[in-house]
């Protein structure tokens, strides 16, 4: 359109807008003025006044109809027409507050549930990593596929290789995270720590908030003396004290002057230890503590890189596996051929959410089926509504409604439902956002990124426009179409819909059914999944089990380590001991390097150690591992694990006596399948100048690893004879972990002061922790699920009884004629099975089209199982059978004179 | 023409009008002098010698949907009957639009006309 055009019509929309009320006045005074002379004129040429003004309306078409379309040529009538469906929506819903009531609700909870799941993804897994850049960040990870393991640890020469001989990283640093006694700053304090190279914040593009992080004067052999501390450290043991920088923090035992505070935001990349990395160090990983820079010197645990720009993922990838190969062949000692070495990148955030992705989805899945449902029942309701509003809408066609105009009223209506149930459940969760997130299993990553941003808003009001959509069209349409003609004629003695609206409404029931299944099965598998795991046996008998952590500082000066030799440590275990046996209440006390189920390591690799067993080919040797467990004479006792041969350790298993080891029934299984594994020896790492291990027992697998991870071979090795820093103490007691904590704590610190006790808890906690993401998602969909079977009992119920209301008379009629109680019953029944059936059938393919989508997050039931792919269908056609019975009951009671004379 | 209440509102258009040439008439009509939507039907009848058809009820929303695309523009006059009445005239965009469309009407015509005599050839 030109600007001149404008020129003219915008006043005049503005006009009919503002001045709605002028202009239609103007249109009647003109369309009377036309009568009035029309008149004249057929008065004139003879006809009798009445007749010539029946004439000039006839000519006129209906006057409604010709203003409304005179009306519809002003473009803004639109506005004001939906203003009008507005008002008369907030009316009819008025009108009907039950149903107004039922659907918002049920609409709050569909589109609420939605929005929390979604702004969880949307933080997750949709938004990019809050740095610069993110997607040139990658996830570098060495393997050996030929041993079947995935990221092995790397040397420094490998990272040398990586910064410059690849040339496809602007960037590469080591992080190795871990936790460390901070004394200092208040009473000391477990926390997680990081060390990475001083290139690791310029690679993220971060910057401090107070202070400077780590730059090239920070470049070392081994630690540099700096820390940068988090906001959160910051605020919980400096007070937020700006003149933090240059004080001393101690570390285990050495002394880092804090050089700079993190913004809030700022949360490593990658997965942790126990939470937010609050202290951040930098060291070159060639000197003092590390060992000398050696190619077959592997300690470094992961590495993170930035790709130059330009470069895809693909061709980066492509250049780091032709690298390896190279390497293999320049260095061929280090890299044994069957080993396979390689490495592998992988986007940064991709490592990052990876392993909560599929159950994320899955939750996403399941809100995404309760907001159909919800729509299904909706759309249900709304049809039987309509079939009352037959005659309104007659009325409103005659009164010069078009066809459109009539889709748009029914429309709006049912906009203004989802719109008002969507508000509703945006509120909610706004409200709820913080429960919602304390409920969310806290090792999902980025949790703290999840909020109401504009994103969610625009996603929940997607839903539920598209859901008023969804539940509004079909009725709208049919009574657009229904509306005009017979409507006025048949009129309050309406007999409802014919056939075709009945077949739209079983298919809504049939889908809303189908949906119910799907949710039902997927539910029950996770269900399912989660009671076996809580009745697995895990090997060893939690209840009355506390647990504590504590570690024992590793401080890079050997001068500040009281704990440097193992005649050292065996004494600390030793008193550690004995104080924890004399606190009253305890029955036993143990040591362990690893607490069952709680999953303290970062990559199976770097758990499980390489093994050498003798009288076997040192060739045949390198896919021989296991994960080494240090721990105290009691431990099997305290965890009431069964010894099924051989003897326990004692406490005369220690340092310069036979070094001895206890292995687990895996182990025997997998290298001594037809041999008896007591008295052979072993020896951990390729050092063949300390002294072999003998087996001295065996004792049943322990679910060491979490309880839905099997096959690991473990190795049990005395505390005293092979000393561990990180401890967890187990007590066999009846008392509650609260109440010991305290006395766990003075009697730890009365040792040593400086050590803090953390994780105090009973070993029942420690395991259901481990369980908390499937609880999580299975107490989700499973809610889930419970809401669509009620839904699609309310919907077989509402279809069913409209429609005996519906036949009432018919009912009546058959049974004038001789039908029977039971027959009517079991018309009214029948379609009740019959569709409930067929929704069944359907939703039982399509689950089991879609259930191995779910594998992932199932641990030792199938995908298709029977005893869920039973239950459900099961339990949902009891649900409908007994929906269908309340309407066919009040059928069979039809009496048969009052439904005739009534009807 | 006389249009029930449960007919389809898109009967009572003239369907015998190819679509658009009411605009092209009634900015015609206008073109002359300013006029009210009843002496347009009146002179719309006069000079089409009643072959179009074109109902009162078709007339309106056609006049108002001229006077939405700025063609033609309406002020209340008090008319030669001594009554207030809705005037007509057309805009300097309506009479460019006239022309465009006389213009293409009259190429229209001449070649359907064409096509019509060859036939008959």
């Amino acid at each position: 359109m030109r600007p001149e055009h404008w020129l003219y019509t915008i006043p005049l929309r503005l006009r009919s807008l503002f001045r709605w009320g002028q202009a239609d006045q103007e249109l009647d005074d003109e369309l009377r003025d036309h009568l009035e002379r029309k008149t004249e004129e057929y008065v004139a040429q003879g006809m009798a006044p009445e007749e010539a003004r029946r004439r000039a309306r006839l000519d006129l078409g209906g006057i409604e109809q010709t203003k409304e379309r005179c009306r519809d040529a002003r473009r803004v009538n639109w506005i004001q027409d939906f203003l009008q469906d507005l008002h008369v929506g907030l009316r009819m819903l008025r009108k009907s507050p039950g149903f107004t009531a039922v659907a918002i609700i049920t609409l709050a909870l569909g589109i609420g549930a939605n929005t929390a799941i979604f702004s969880i993804v949307n933080a997750v897994l949709l938004r990019p990593l809050p740095f610069p850049e993110p997607d040139r960040l990658v996830r570098i990870a060495f393997n050996e596929p030929g041993l079947g393991l995935r990221d092995v640890p790397f040397s420094v020469p490998e990272l040398e290789d990586l910064r410059n001989r690849a040339g496809v990283f602007n960037d590469v640093s080591t992080i190795a995270s871990a936790s460390e006694n901070l004394t200092g700053a208040g009473h000391p304090e477990r926390l997680e720590f990081m060390v990475t190279h001083p290139n690791y914040f310029s690679m993220l593009g971060a910057t401090p908030q107070i202070g400077r992080l780590f730059g090239p004067q920070d470049l070392a052999l081994g630690f540099a003396p700096v820390a940068v501390i988090s906001d959160g450290l910051w605020r919980r043991s400096y007070s937020a004290d700006p003149n933090v920088i240059g004080r001393i923090v101690r570390l285990d035992n050495d002394p880092y002057t804090i050089v700079g505070v993190l913004p809030p935001g700022f949360r490593h990349p990658g997965p942790t230890v126990s939470g937010n990395v609050e202290v951040f160090q930098t060291a070159g990983f060639s000197g003092d503590p590390a060992p000398p820079p050696a190619r077959g010197t592997r300690f470094m645990p992961a590495a993170i890189g930035r790709l130059k720009p330009g470069l895809t993922l693909e061709q980066a990838q492509a250049r780091l596996t032709a690298m390896a190969i190279e390497i293999r062949q320049d260095y061929a000692t280090d890299y044994p051929e069957q080993a396979q070495w390689t490495i592998e990148i992988q986007p940064l955030q991709e490592a990052l959410v990876g392993n909560v992705r599929p159950m994320l989805l899955v939750l996403l899945g399941a809100v995404i089926l309760i907001v159909f449902i919800v729509s299904l029942n909706i759309a249900n309701l709304l049809l039987a509504r309509a079939s009352g509003r037959q005659q309104e809408m007659a009325v409103r066609s005659a009164l010069g409604a078009s066809g459109s105009r009539m889709i748009r009223q029914m429309l709006t209506e049912s906009m203004l439902l989802s719109v008002i149930g969507g508000a509703a459940g945006v509120l909610a969760t706004v409200g709820t956002l913080g429960l919602i997130q304390r409920l969310v299993p806290s090792n999902i990553p980025r949790l703290n990124e999840v909020r109401i941003s504009w994103t969610v808003l625009a996603f929940a009001l997607t839903i539920s426009v598209l859901t008023g959509l969804a539940f509004g069209l079909a009725p709208a349409l049919h009574s657009a179409k229904t509306a005009l003609s017979s409507a006025i004629r048949e009129g309050a003695r309406g007999s409802g819909f014919g056939n075709k609206t009945g077949r739209l409404r079983d298919a809504l029931i049939v889908s809303e059914l189908a949906f119910a299944v799907v949710l039902m099965v997927g539910a029950g598998l996770l269900l399912r999944t989660l009671r076996d795991l809580l009745q697995e046996n895990p090997g060893f008998n939690p209840t009355q089990v506390v647990a504590a952590n504590l570690s024992l500082p590793e401080p890079n000066d050997p001068k500040m380590d009281p704990y440097l030799s193992v005649a050292q440590q065996t004494t600390f275990d030793r008193e550690l001991l004995r104080r924890m046996r004399s606190i009253p209440g305890i029955q036993l006390a143990a040591i362990t390097s690893h607490l069952p189920t709680s999953d303290l390591r970062l990559s199976d690799a770097q758990a499980i150690n390489a093994l050498a067993i003798e009288d076997r080919p040192v060739e045949s040797s390198l896919d021989l591992r296991a994960e080494r467990i240090r721990i105290s004479a009691d431990y099997f006792k305290v965890m009431q694990a069964p010894l099924l041969r051989g003897r326990f350790f004692t406490e005369g298993d220690e340092d310069g006596k036979q070094p001895v080891v206890i292995i687990d029934e895996t182990t025997a299984r997998k290298y001594w399948p037809t041999r008896d594994p007591l008295g052979r020896r072993v020896r951990f790492g390729a050092d063949l100048t300390k002294p072999p291990m003998t087996v001295v027992g065996i004792v049943k697998d322990i679910k060491n690893d979490g309880l839905d991870i099997d096959g690991i071979p473990h190795i049990y090795v005395p505390v005293y004879q092979s000393p561990a820093r990180d401890l967890s103490i187990v007590l066999r007691t009846s008392l509650q972990a609260k109440v010991l904590e305290p006395q766990i704590r003075h009697e730890i610190q009365s040792i040593d002061p400086g050590l803090p006790a953390f994780n105090v808890s009973s070993m029942n906690d420690v395991v259901g922790r481990s369980l908390a993401t499937r609880r999580f998602s299975a107490d989700l969909v499973g809610g889930f699920a419970g809401l669509a079977l009620l839904l699609a009992s309310i919907g077989i119920y509402g279809l069913l009884a409209y429609t005996v209301g519906q036949r009432a008379r018919e009912i009546g009629v058959r049974m004038a004629l001789g039908a029977r109680r039971w027959d009517v019953l079991k018309l009214i029944l029948g379609k009740g099975v019959v569709l409930a059936g067929v929704g069944i059938v359907v939703g039982v393919i399509f689950s089991a089209a879609t259930a191995s989508l779910m594998a992932s997050l199932l641990y030792g039931v199938h995908p298709h199982d029977l005893l869920v792919f039973l239950a459900v269908p099961l339990l949902l056609f009891a649900v409908a059978v007994l929906a269908s019975y309340l309407p066919a009951r009040r059928a069979a009671k039809v009496d048969p004179i009052v439904a005739l004379r009534e009807a | 023409m006389l249009v029930s209440v449960t007919e389809d509102m898109r009967m009572s258009k003239p369907s015998d009008l190819v679509q658009g040439t009411l605009d092209m008439l009634l900015l015609k009509i206008l073109a002359l002098e300013p006029k009210n939507g009843f002496a347009v039907s009146q002179r719309l009848k006069q000079v089409s010698g009643d072959v179009l058809q074109v109902s009162d009820g078709s007339l309106y929303p056609a006049l108002h949907k001229l006077e939405q695309e700025g063609w033609i523009t309406a002020e209340w006059k008090t008319s030669e009957y001594g009554r207030r009445a809705k005037y007509y005239s057309l805009t300097r965009l309506g009479r460019r639009q006239l022309e465009k469309e006389a213009h293409n009407w009259g190429r229209l015509s001449s070649a359907i006309s064409r096509v019509i005599k060859r036939k008959e050839a």
